[in-house]
This record gives C-alpha cells, structure tokens and sequence, in this order.
C-alpha cells in the first residue's frame, strides 16, 4: 500500500495509464543573432499567453470560474515585465538561446518560491513550472498529451498533472488520479474535485512504482493506494465505492433544504471555522451560518498584536461572505499552551486552569479592545455575534458587555456604522457556567455549548493522555446531564442554544439534543448534509422516548450501547 | 520622485490575486514603480517579485513612483492598496 494525500473524496478502481511529457531537450548553443533570437522569445511569449488564456476560458466553460482561476494567473505571470525583462537579458548579454533563458529565468523564480515553507509559495512554484513548460514546449514545437481519448476505467498516473494536461480530460473515462506532487489546494486536487475524480497526490516515486495497464484501486477520502490488489481487497474496495456513491446520492438530497425534525421541529444548522476563507466553503456546504468563528489565527505566527483594521478586514470578509447569515465570533482564546511571543505569556503548571482567555483578555485590554471594536465595527456589514470563551463566572460577562457599551458609545463620537444591537454570549465550556446557567441564561443573549472542553473540565481528563483517554467522552451521563441542564436553562429564558463541539455533529447524539430543544448544531463544513440528514431522521416524539431512557441510565457504556441500539440510518 | 506609506490589510497578504490586481493596475503608468518593504526594493509592476517579497497582512510598505506620471501612479496605488485590492 502507498499513502499520499487524499485531495479528492472516493473510492477509484481502474487500469493505470502513465502520463509522461515529451522530452523538452534543446540544443544548448550560443546565439549569433541577438534580435532574431529576442523575436523567437517574444512571439511564444504572445503564443504562450493567448493559448493560456483560452485554456482558461474553457477551463471557465467545462469546470467553473474557480477552476480557471489558476490559469488566469499564469496569463499575468506571463506578463510580467521583470521575467520577460530578464529572459532578454540573458538572450543579449550571455547570448543564450530563447530555451535557456526562459530555463534559466523560470528554474531562479522557482527556487525563490520553493524555498519558503508555505503551501501557497509551493503552489507559486509549480506554477512556474507549468509556464516553463508550455513556453518551452512552443519554442521547440512539441505537442501537449492528449488525455482525451484514455480508455474508460482509466487510472491517470503522473508526476503533476498540468494544466495543459487536464484541460482534455473527461471524467466519463477517468475513474481516478495519482500524482507524485502536490498538495490539496494545487491545481490537481481542485480540478479532481471539481470533476468528483477520486485522487490521491503527492506519493513520492509513483509513476516508477506502477506500469501501464497496472490494475490501481485509490481511496481519496484516505489518501492510499493499492497496486495489483488481490480479489478479496479488490472486492471490498468496491463495496466501499457503491457505498460511497450511495451515500452521496443520499446526502446530495439535503442540499437546499431547510434542517428540520421528521415532523417538521426547524433548527438551524452551521459551521465552524478557523479562518476567514474558510467561509466560502461553508457557503458552497449549504451552512445556514457559522456557529464558531476561531479568532487564534489571527494572533498566531506574527510578531505583534493584530491591528484592529487588520481584524476588521478579516471580520468583514467573513460577514459579508455569509450575506447576512448568523456570524458567531469567538474572541481570543489562548493561554500559556500556546507560543505567542508577543503576549510574553508565563509558563505555568497548569494553563488550562490558569490564565487565558477571557480572563487574560479581561486584564490586557491592549489586546481586546481592538478586537472588540473591529468587531463592533464588522457588524455593520451582516449578522455578526460576539461569543466569549471560557466563562467561569458572571462578573466575565458583565465586564465584557461594559467594555462594549464603552467601545459603542467612542464609535458613535466617531461616526462609525456598528450594530446597536449587537449579540453577546458565551460558550460553555466549564461545569461553573453549566451549573450557573440559569443565571447567565438572564445576562447572555445566546449559548454555544463546547462539548471537547466540557466534557475535559467535566470529567477532569486530559484527553491527550492515553491513560485516561477513556474518560474523555459525552456519553458520560455527567457530561449529559450538564449539556441537558444548559439547554433547558437557556430555552426557558428564551435565549437561543447551540452546539459547536464535535458531539453536535454525532448522530448518536441528535436524539438527546433535539428532545432538549437545541436550536442551533455547529459542525464543520463537510459534517452539514449528514448532520442534516441526522437530524430529519427524528420525530420529536421518538426524540424524547430515546432521551428519556437515555437519561436514566448510568453509566457511558450504557449510554452508548443504547444510543447505538436505537440510532437511526 | 514621489514616495508614501501605506498598510497592507489583505487577510494574507499580498499573493497571487492581490499582488495580481496591484501588478496590472501599475502597468498602466510609464514611471518605475518601486515596493519598498523591509529593507528591500522591489518592482512593483512584477507579480513575481511582489509575491516574492513576502509581505504579510499588517506589514507597512513604501509605494515610491518616479517618473513622468509619477504622481497620479502613487495616487492610484494607495487608492487601490487602501481599497483591498479587489478582496
């Protein structure tokens, strides 16, 4: 078995057919004709650019805008005056031939890329790559592979698939891709998803490993390959593939369609994110909104405190991609586990009962105040709510809201949109905001239930402990009771309650929180459809005949046995 | 020679598509237009080499124009460095 990336979900059985470029060598020789030779660079320079252009208008065509994104950019790399600068400097002044100038050129720009450790650099210099490629390939008159005409139940097998290669490729013949290089936002993995072809990147030496002709079965959801597998693996691999395009089919159903209970009980269904443009994602997973918006990675990998322009702009892009869906912003929640140098954090013993969170943003109002205020600020272009993490006591909360009212009043002197009405909550995430929440329920305008840290401070376990790992579960009629107890206390004060722990996308679980009467589920952006679906499969009714004996039960192997006995597929 | 300072607010920074946007928009001018950010000059009417400088959100960089049309070049790029260059 070989592992790679799994940059394109499901199941690829098929024969391999190796893709191999022609060979680019030229005659290395000095020029004798300075200006014939700057002309022969100039016109594949122009030739380069109107064929990259019309592989990205089809590209725009057959697969979709994003897709030809990429290819757009290489039209502008083309352009580039200091690259094509330099390719006639090296023409005139070391008399190199068109070839190795845009060689010498292309390898010093690809370098310079490669040499950061950044997927987005990495991706820059393949991009390189690419234009080296199709420039030397119009120099030297050679013909792109067509990869239109592979036979159907075609595995393609490449070192990277370029542009210039893919642009023929039809997903009727090819039931999956394997590639030596590249990660999952290359232009591979994009396009592979963007024509549902399972694909696995980046196994190092694939295409010296397998021969043409070679049976192949892949798992793109994760990232391993077999070769010239045995009848048993083969046909369990099958299985898995009908199982796979089932359930798609399935899940495909939920797109567009209100969350709701089988007898029509509506809640909302969002996503969790970690940065900004991540959102788009949760838009094209049909999420009716984001339930947690982790703000660390703004404040991580830098050397100073973000500016609060810097926050707004990220704040505004997420708010204005949701377009006036429900934004949830978690504001900072760090604490001596993690490396900011700026903060000068102390090491402590315990950090995850120490100083961080809400109560180092509360004593470091040079930290969140900016925050604050670009996220007030934010809320003037959608439906942004501030949720506060970490809450052990009301004091938190009040104090949080007065720095808001304070930072309202400045914005309004200054002239600045915000929304007056602005939603604050908290998360909880500790057995003292659960056991108080019908206190905080008066004060707080929404709940979003942590389920990973409530069930750590619940149960006292570290989860990251082998020993004690067992521990770590929300079946635990503990951790139950308190998600039961908040849920209540928040409906009762009519406050919404929602969910962004890993247990709201469980479906096990769906049961027990509609029957408490959760309004909101927050699961990550590829959770939506089956949560969706997890959540039409219940009556209210059924709902709370599996909560009540659910609740009566004793002990986590219990609660689970049963949940499994009765779930619902 | 006309030069001024100006924060990069793209949420990362000044890649592809930004530095993209930025590139085009300063091909328009006959001045030389020059990035200058951490000590380093480069050419800000090549993609590559603005996306070769690294420069992150928050960073503060100088646009410095020289040239015939060198004022209305500066002019436009705070305009569409301030503006977010198209995100």
């Amino acid at each position: 078995m070989y592992t790679g990336i799994g940059a394109s979900a499901g199941i690829g059985i098929g024969s391999a057919v190796i893709v191999k470029e022609p060979s680019l060598a030229y005659d290395n020789k000095a020029v004798s004709d300075v200006d014939a030779e700057k002309k022969r660079l100039a016109e594949a320079l122009d030739k380069c650019i109107a064929k990259t252009q019309a592989m990205a208008d089809d590209m725009k065509e057959r697969v979709g805008e994003k897709e030809a994104e990429i290819l757009e950019g290489h039209v502008l790399l083309l352009m580039d005056p200091e690259m094509t600068g330099q390719m006639e400097t090296s023409i005139a002044d070391d008399k190199m031939c068109a070839e190795a100038a845009v060689e010498k050129i292309c390898d010093y720009y690809m370098q310079m890329f490669s040499s950061i450790d950044d997927e987005m650099f990495q991706q820059r210099a393949t991009d390189v790559c690419d234009i080296k490629t199709r420039l030397l390939k119009i120099l030297l008159d050679v013909e792109d592979v067509d990869l239109a005409n592979v036979p159907e139940g075609t595995v393609l097998v490449a070192e990277d698939l370029t542009p210039s290669m893919t642009a023929g490729i039809n997903p009727k013949n090819v039931t999956g891709i394997l590639t030596e290089v590249g990660g999952k936002t290359s232009h591979s993995a994009i396009l592979a998803r963007a024509l549902e072809i399972p694909a696995v990147l980046s196994i190092p030496g694939i295409t010296e490993k397998i021969s043409n002709g070679d049976k192949v079965v892949l798992d793109g959801s994760e990232g391993q390959t077999y070769i010239n597998p045995d009848e048993k693996l083969q046909a369990e691999y099958e299985q898995k593939r009908v199982a796979y395009l089932e359930e798609k089919a399935a899940l495909a159903q939920f797109v567009g369609r209100e969350t709701k209970t089988a007898d029509g009980v509506k809640v909302e269904l969002c996503a969790n994110i970690g940065k900004p443009e991540d959102a788009l994602k949760v838009v094209e997973c049909d999420g009716e909104g984001i339930g947690l918006f982790r703000t660390e990675f703004l404040f991580m990998d830098r050397p100073q405190i973000p500016t609060e322009e810097e926050q707004f702009a990220a704040y505004k892009k997420v708010a204005e991609t949701l377009e006036g869906k429900p934004v949830i912003i978690r504001t900072l929640d760090v604490g001596g586990d993690k490396e900011i140098p700026y903060l000068a954090l102390e090491k402590e013993e315990n950090p995850f009962l120490g100083f961080r969170a809400i109560r180092l943003c509360l004593k470091r109002e040079d930290l969140y105040r900016p925050q604050l205020k670009a996220l007030l600020r934010a809320s003037a272009y959608g439906d942004i709510r501030i949720m506060v993490p970490m809450v052990t006591c009301l004091d938190e909360l009040r104090a949080v809201k007065n720095m808001i009212a304070e930072l309202k009043e400045e914005l309004k002197a200054e002239g600045v949109a915000y929304d007056e009405n602005i939603k604050v909550g908290i998360m909880i995430e500790t057995p003292a905001a659960s056991l108080m929440a019908d206190v905080f329920a008066k004060e707080a305008d929404f709940f979003s239930i942590g389920t990973n840290d409530l069930t750590g401070y619940t149960m006292a376990v570290d989860r990251g402990n082998a020993e004690v790992a067992y521990l770590y579960s929300a079946y635990n009629p503990a951790v139950l009771r308190s998600i039961e107890r908040v849920i209540k206390a928040g409906r009762a004060e009519g406050i919404m309650v929602g969910m962004c722990g890993e247990a709201a996308a469980d479906p096990l679980l769906a049961p027990l929180l509609i029957s408490f009467g959760m309004n909101e589920f927050s699961v990550s952006a590829t959770s939506i459809l089956a949560t969706r679906k997890g959540i039409s499969l219940w009556t209210k009714e059924e709902a709370d005949a599996v909560a009540a004996k659910a609740m009566s039960l004793t002990t986590e192997a219990e609660v689970e046995a049963y949940l499994k006995s009765v779930a619902k597929h | 020679m006309v030069s001024q300072k100006v924060t990069i607010n793209n949420p990362q920074g000044l890649h592809m598509r930004p530095a993209g946007v930025f590139a085009k928009g300063m091909a328009k001018f006959d001045s030389d237009v020059t990035i200058n950010f951490n000590g380093k000059a480069t050419n800000g009417k090549s993609l590559l080499n603005i996306i070769g400088a690294c420069i992150k959100c928050g960073s503060e960089v100088e646009i410095q124009c020289d040239g015939a049309d060198e004022e209305e070049a500066l002019k436009t790029a705070i305009e569409m460095i301030e503006s977010g260059l198209g995100e």
